[in-house]
């Protein structure tokens, strides 16, 4: 039945920073590109141009680094850009004196440090305390379209 | 704070007025919202304060402040009440007071007290003691009869009203709480109808005529019109109150009772002279008129509350029917109709002229009062006599007047929509809907009806151009539905004449849009065409939701002669539909006409489409349906049904590939229409056969345009194309069907899970696609799974197994992709738990421990460090859905034990399920916190699943180690407090089913629930009280001061039973406690004795069966009457 093979490129360095896909379908909870910020979709909804026309997908997002709301209008059977989100997770290993950045422990063993810590002063103080109390805080950090965010952290309890 | 002077009862002048100054200037605080917490406090303690009758009727007497006067009222019927056994009689008494809405409060006040003392009293009692009451209306009333109104307005007036809100407090949906059982409402509600409602309605009829005279004569006279309108309402009250008690048994009229706008009085035949012989409705009719005429000239008229009022008792006298009257007198019912249809004439006829000077501005109210009162009349007669009653005042019909009405309604509906139109259709659907009409109300019938389709067709085409509002549209639709629903009606009284007549009418607009084509914007004929499509859809099948649809009666009988089937007028106007494959879909087929067609493909084969000779059918059957039999034949003998059938799936897949991200559209076609065709056996099995389907499947494996549908469509596709297996002959051939078909789908998830960078690659919007859309059809099909093909879907949950642990952990960042993974696995379980054998379930056990265990080690302490706020919400309520999916998917693991299909016997039971879920509860109920426990659906999943553990496996729970006990202690404590009646009653239930284990295992000598139950010591030396002992505590202490509703006292009583039996020495503390904490002697000992009756009373004894259980319900129901009004004063 089936005579064609999905194949499965793996991504390398160079790889594309956004895929097309067409616009109906995006749904809530997916990621799209607008105004070239990368963002969150929290809601969609389709209407049509006249009453014979065709269906076009109304998007409100949520810029996922800075948190604004952005809004389109596509045609449902158009392509829009879709981000490639990346997230990857590390052990916090320090924060620096000045304490604006962290230092990270990558997968391979070497470090990451040029990531700054997150605004929000509750957050602040979380990762502070837990890290000074000798807690291991895992960091997921996500990236995409060149630009990358502390997104979620976690207290992972020593074995 | 008033518990001074309330309770002393001391005639301290001073002090009563203190009391009132505090209260009326809390009251004036209020207004001006000063301070208003103190203030409402200030009333709150008045209202809470013992036996405040004295203080609240020194303000009621002697207040200036009105609304302070409607706090006392507002005081003493709470406290009354509350305590009304020791009420002495004096303080029953009331006094009046002028302002409207204290008098209001006042007035139903006074029949809450009334009410609430009714069944107390014996018949001899309740007569001295209602006349007590009723003294007062008594007394204006030989006023009234003395003085005919010259001084008596007013009294009148109170009078009546003191009657209205008698009625409206007996009549159980009006009524206020007391904190008393529903049966008391009823006992109260039938004794007041029985012995005083008819005499009420008559003393208000009384009182009407007298007023109305006066009315008539003189001018118009404001105050005795606001009189005549009490009355009415009041009388009016009365009728209603009749419907209550008739309404029970004696709706055999099926039909009727289908129209919910139209509630039908039945009252019994003791009413015959009240509402009948006493020539009450020729007094009626003869006022409105001389009332109408009276005031012809000035526009208000119409909508004041005397006039409105007086239509609705007309309205309501129309549906008078049942024993009232003579069963055999149906003379005397045709006169009373007739005498109503002839004072709502005037109403509505002329429709032209009336509909005219509607138009011109007059208010329609009075229009659409006559059409409710044709409507009610059509509901209580058959169509025959309903036409005939007309007949004898006017040369036409009943129904002809209907129908010119309808005509009326509908051409201006043309030029301004209007709300009136439903009530005119809803009265036509009466006539309509009644079998049989006569021939020219078949005629009226068929010439409506393309008056009918002609208009709604120009008003199609003038709003082609027009761009609605979506919001608008969408509530519109179901509007629309109805409003096609009832044209149907009309359609289907004449179907000879009006199925040739669309037929016509469509290919008259499918010619002209060939014709157009290219020069001629075709907007219009498309809406057109639209629209048609909807009314014929409408007319030739019904509506199948759920059920099996069948050909609607009048077409299957009317179309006896035609023998030739190509002829069959049904089948014509779908012959049509093929000029959908040419390639003017750009052209003509825009996505909302291709909505309308498969819409109408859905509903049409759903009726018609290969109709079985069904075998409770037998042919003898068939002969007597020519109709029937021509369509069976057309379908089976000439091989049309296959043409058919190729058509509509080629118009599928068509629908399905050409209309690129047309999600409505999409939607449609996988659930209606290719859902509909599953749904019949016969109908799979030619599926099957077919090329077109095959391409289907075909494209639905390989096709990447089909992958672009939306999740929701790839679901029920998926489930669709398996449901379709049915139709194999072997279940073998079934389930190869079903593998062959879902092959890829499995090899693609296992080929990306072994793929050696699978971390970067899932990242990959594409590669999350693909993803998405694989389990979305999984999920369908393992939501389609039957016995026939549930090995092959077994084997497709079994080999993604594996990739669906690993792509849990890949995505564990990806919420949208987790959602999907878990409820796939969710449905599969479902689907397959049932089937398994023991070493299959082993490993579906595992896998799914294995799930909670990876997805609880992800999410477990983690923060989210969004900036916004709504992505933070966001990810609360993916958690919620997440967590309710595990929810769902342990309770489906838990059905194993009550529905098992395997082989194995009882004994050769491997995994013991029930510690198997509680070790899941155990990895997910840290997740749950109780700000998630908020959400309604996931705490009602969570504590049914609780309670149906607790319920059914209580020694599971006796095993768990003491966090994990205590864990689930604590969210059933939580559920115990939430507001939810229905969560509260399972936390009961889980309560009871533990006490009453415990008990009985210590009985039996085990030890029940062990060290939890008996308490410890823990190593700092603090006591820890058992926690059936807690339980007992804090619920106990709870109960009579909670403001529990009285449903849920019975479930109460079965869980605080068992609990007082395994601690009756707590119970005696506490018992003891709570007499101690009464400072007032006197309930001191009814707390006493009332502890006591509430353990002894009713031969009840230690053993827990259900009698016991049944008389402990009992003795606790007393128990809260007797005390509960004193223990919650503060």
């Amino acid at each position: 039945m089936s005579d064609e093979e999905h194949h499965f490129e793996s991504s390398d360095a160079g790889a594309s920073k956004t895929y097309p896909q067409q616009a109906g379908n995006i749904r809530k909870g997916g990621y799209i590109v607008i105004k070239g910020r990368p963002c969150k979709v929290v809601e969609v909804s389709t209407s049509k141009t006249g009453k014979h026309g065709h269906a076009k997908c109304h998007f409100v997002a949520i810029d996922i680094f800075t948190s604004k709301k952005l809004e389109d209008i596509v045609p449902s059977s158009h392509n829009c850009d879709v981000p490639h989100v990346n997230r990857v997770d590390y052990q916090l290993i320090d924060i620096s004196e000045d304490g604006f950045y962290v230092s990270l422990l990558t997968d391979n063993g070497s470090t990451k440090d040029d990531l700054k810590l997150p605004t929000d002063e509750a957050l602040l103080t979380q990762l502070k305390s837990g890290f000074e109390e000798g807690k291991d805080i895992v960091v997921s950090v996500m990236s995409a379209m060149g630009e990358e965010q502390m997104c979620a952290l976690k207290e992972v309890s020593p074995k | 704070m008033f518990n001074g002077i309330a309770g002393g009862g001391a005639e301290d002048l001073p002090q009563l007025q203190s009391t009132m100054r505090a209260i009326e200037l809390a009251c004036s605080y209020i207004q001006i919202n000063t301070n208003p917490a103190a203030a409402e406090a200030t009333i709150l303690s008045l209202h809470q304060s013992p036996q405040p009758y004295k203080a609240c009727r020194f303000i009621l007497e002697n207040s200036q402040v009105a609304s302070a006067r409607f706090q006392a009222a507002a005081a003493i019927k709470e406290a009354a009440i509350r305590e009304w056994s020791f009420l002495s009689t004096e303080d029953k008494g009331h006094a009046n007071s002028s302002d409207a809405y204290v008098f209001s409060k006042v007035s139903s006040v006074a029949a809450q007290l009334m009410k609430r003392g009714w069944l107390e009293f014996t018949p001899a009692e309740k007569e001295v003691f209602s006349t007590r009451y009723l003294r007062s209306i008594a007394i204006f009333w030989t006023i009234n009869q003395a003085i005919l109104g010259s001084r008596g307005l007013d009294v009148q007036f109170i009078g009546i009203h003191f009657l209205e809100s008698l009625v409206s407090e007996f009549s159980p949906s009006t009524s206020s709480a007391m904190s008393l059982p529903r049966e008391f409402h009823e006992n109260c509600r039938k004794s007041l109808e029985q012995n005083y409602l008819k005499t009420f309605y008559s003393w208000a009829q009384d009182a009407a005529l007298s007023v109305t005279n006066k009315i008539v004569e003189s001018n118009s006279d404001v105050p005795e019109v606001k009189i005549l309108n009490w009355e009415f309402r009041y009388s009016k009250g009365g009728t209603k109150g009749s419907i209550n008690v008739f309404s029970d048994g004696m709706r055999s009229d099926t039909a009727s009772s289908r129209k919910t706008e139209c509630v039908i009085v039945q009252p019994g035949a003791s009413w015959c002279d009240v509402l009948l012989s006493s020539s009450h409705v020729g007094w009626l009719i003869n006022l409105y008129s001389s009332l109408r005429q009276k005031f012809a000239f000035e526009g208000y008229w119409l909508d004041c509350p005397v006039a409105v009022s007086a239509r609705k008792l007309i309205v309501q006298l129309c549906s008078l029917a049942g024993e009232v009257f003579p069963s055999n007198n149906a003379q005397m019912r045709e006169q009373h109709l007739l005498l109503l249809l002839s004072g709502v004439l005037p109403w509505i006829d002329p429709p032209d002229v009336i509909s005219k000077e509607i138009e011109e501005g007059r208010s329609g109210s009075e229009m659409i009062d006559g059409c409710r009162a044709l409507l009610s009349i059509a509901t209580v007669t058959i169509p025959v006599v309903f036409d005939r009653l007309l007949r004898s005042i006017r040369p036409f019909g009943t129904l002809t007047l209907l129908s010119l009405l309808m005509g009326e309604v509908v051409k201006v509906l043309l030029a301004n929509s209007n709300d009136k139109e439903t009530w005119s259709y809803e009265s036509m659907d009466g006539s309509g809907g009644n079998a049989w009409l006569p021939p020219e109300g078949m005629h009226a019938a068929a010439s409506l009806f393309s008056l009918i389709a002609e208009s709604e067709l120009k008003l199609a085409s003038a709003s082609a151009t027009t761009d609605e509002d979506d919001a608008d549209c969408l509530a519109s639709v179901s509007a629309m539905d109805e409003r096609l629903g009832s044209y149907a009606l009309i359609a289907r009284a004449a179907v000879d004449a009006t199925v040739p007549f669309l037929t016509k009418l469509f290919s008259d607009r499918v010619a002209r849009l060939h014709q157009g084509r290219g020069t001629v914007d075709p907007t219009d004929t498309l809406e057109e065409v639209y629209s048609l499509l909807l009314i014929i859809g409408h007319v030739l099948a019904d509506e199948g939701e759920g059920e099996t649809a069948l050909v609607p009666d009048a077409l299957q009988t009317h179309f006896v002669d035609v023998v030739e089937a190509g002829n069959h007028p049904v089948l014509n106007c779908k012959i049509h539909e093929q000029c959908l494959d040419a390639n003017m879909r750009s052209s003509i087929f825009s996505p909302r006409l291709m909505e309308a067609v498969i819409w109408f493909l859905a509903r049409w084969s759903f009726t018609y489409l290969m109709l079985v000779e069904d075998c409770n059918l037998g042919s003898n059957q068939l002969q007597s349906l020519p109709s029937r039999a021509c369509l069976f034949t057309f379908f089976n003998e000439h091989n049309q049904g296959k043409f058919v059938l190729d058509i509509i799936v080629r118009i599928s897949l068509t629908s399905l590939m050409s209309y690129p991200g047309e999600k409505d559209l999409q939607e449609l076609t996988c659930h209606q229409l290719l859902h509909a065709l599953v749904r019949r056996r016969n109908i799979c099995f030619h599926l099957l056969s077919l090329d077109s389907w095959r391409n289907l499947a075909n494209a639905f494996a390989n096709d990447k345009s089909l992958f672009l549908l939306n999740g929701v469509s790839q679901r029920s596709l998926a489930q669709t194309l398996v449901l379709s297996a049915y139709g194999m002959q072997s279940s073998d051939a079934s389930n190869q069907y079903v593998k062959d078909l879902m092959a890829h789908m499995t090899s693609s998830l296992v080929d990306l899970a072994n793929n050696s960078d699978l971390k970067n690659l899932a990242q990959q919007p594409d590669i999350i696609m693909l993803v998405s859309c694989v389990l979305e059809r999984l999920r369908g099909a393992a939501s389609a799974t039957e016995p026939r093909t549930q090995r092959a879907i077994y084997e497709m949950g079994l080999s993604v197994m594996n990739p669906v642990l690993r792509l849990l952990e890949v995505y564990k960042h990806e919420s949208a992709v987790i959602y999907l993974l878990l409820k796939f696995v969710v449905d599969w379980v479902d689907g397959q738990i049932s089937y398994l054998e023991a070493h299959e379930t082993a490993g579906v056990v595992n896998f799914c421990m294995s799930l909670l265990q990876i997805y609880s080690s992800h999410n477990i302490g983690k923060i989210s460090l969004s900036l916004s706020s709504t992505l933070l919400n966001e990810a609360k309520t993916e958690k919620y859905k997440d967590l309710r999916a595990l929810l769902q998917l342990l309770s489906h693991l838990c059905s194993k034990d009550m529905v098992d299909f395997s082989s194995d016997s009882i004994e050769t039971q491997s995994t013991n399920i029930s510690q198997v879920v509680f070790f899941g509860l155990h990895i997910i109920t840290p997740l749950i916190t109780l700000e998630l426990l908020k959400y309604p659906k996931l705490c009602f999943d969570y504590f049914s699943l609780i309670s149906h553990m607790l319920e059914v496996y209580p020694e599971t729970l006796a095993q768990l180690n003491s966090d994990a006990f205590n864990h689930v202690l604590t969210t059933v404590d939580f559920g115990l407090h939430q507001q939810d009646v229905d969560i509260v009653t399972m936390c009961l239930r889980a309560l009871k089913a533990l006490a009453s284990y415990h008990y009985k295992e210590t009985k039996a000598g085990n030890t029940g629930l062990g060290s939890h139950a008996a308490g410890q010591t823990d190593p700092n030396g603090v006591f820890h009280e058992g926690i059936l002992s807690r339980f007992l505590r804090h619920y106990f202490m709870c109960l009579p001061f909670s403001c529990y509703s009285t449903d849920l006292v019975s479930t109460a009583a079965d869980a605080l039973f068992p609990l007082i039996l395994c601690e009756p020495n707590l119970y005696q503390g506490l018992g003891n406690e709570l007499i101690e904490k009464q400072g007032n002697p006197n309930f001191k000992t009814r707390l006493a004795n009332a502890l006591q009756v509430l353990t002894t009373s009713n031969q009840l004894s230690s053993s827990l069966d259900r009698l016991n259980y049944q008389r402990f319900r009992k003795n606790l129901n007393n128990f809260l009457i007797e005390v509960r009004g004193f223990l919650k004063t503060k």
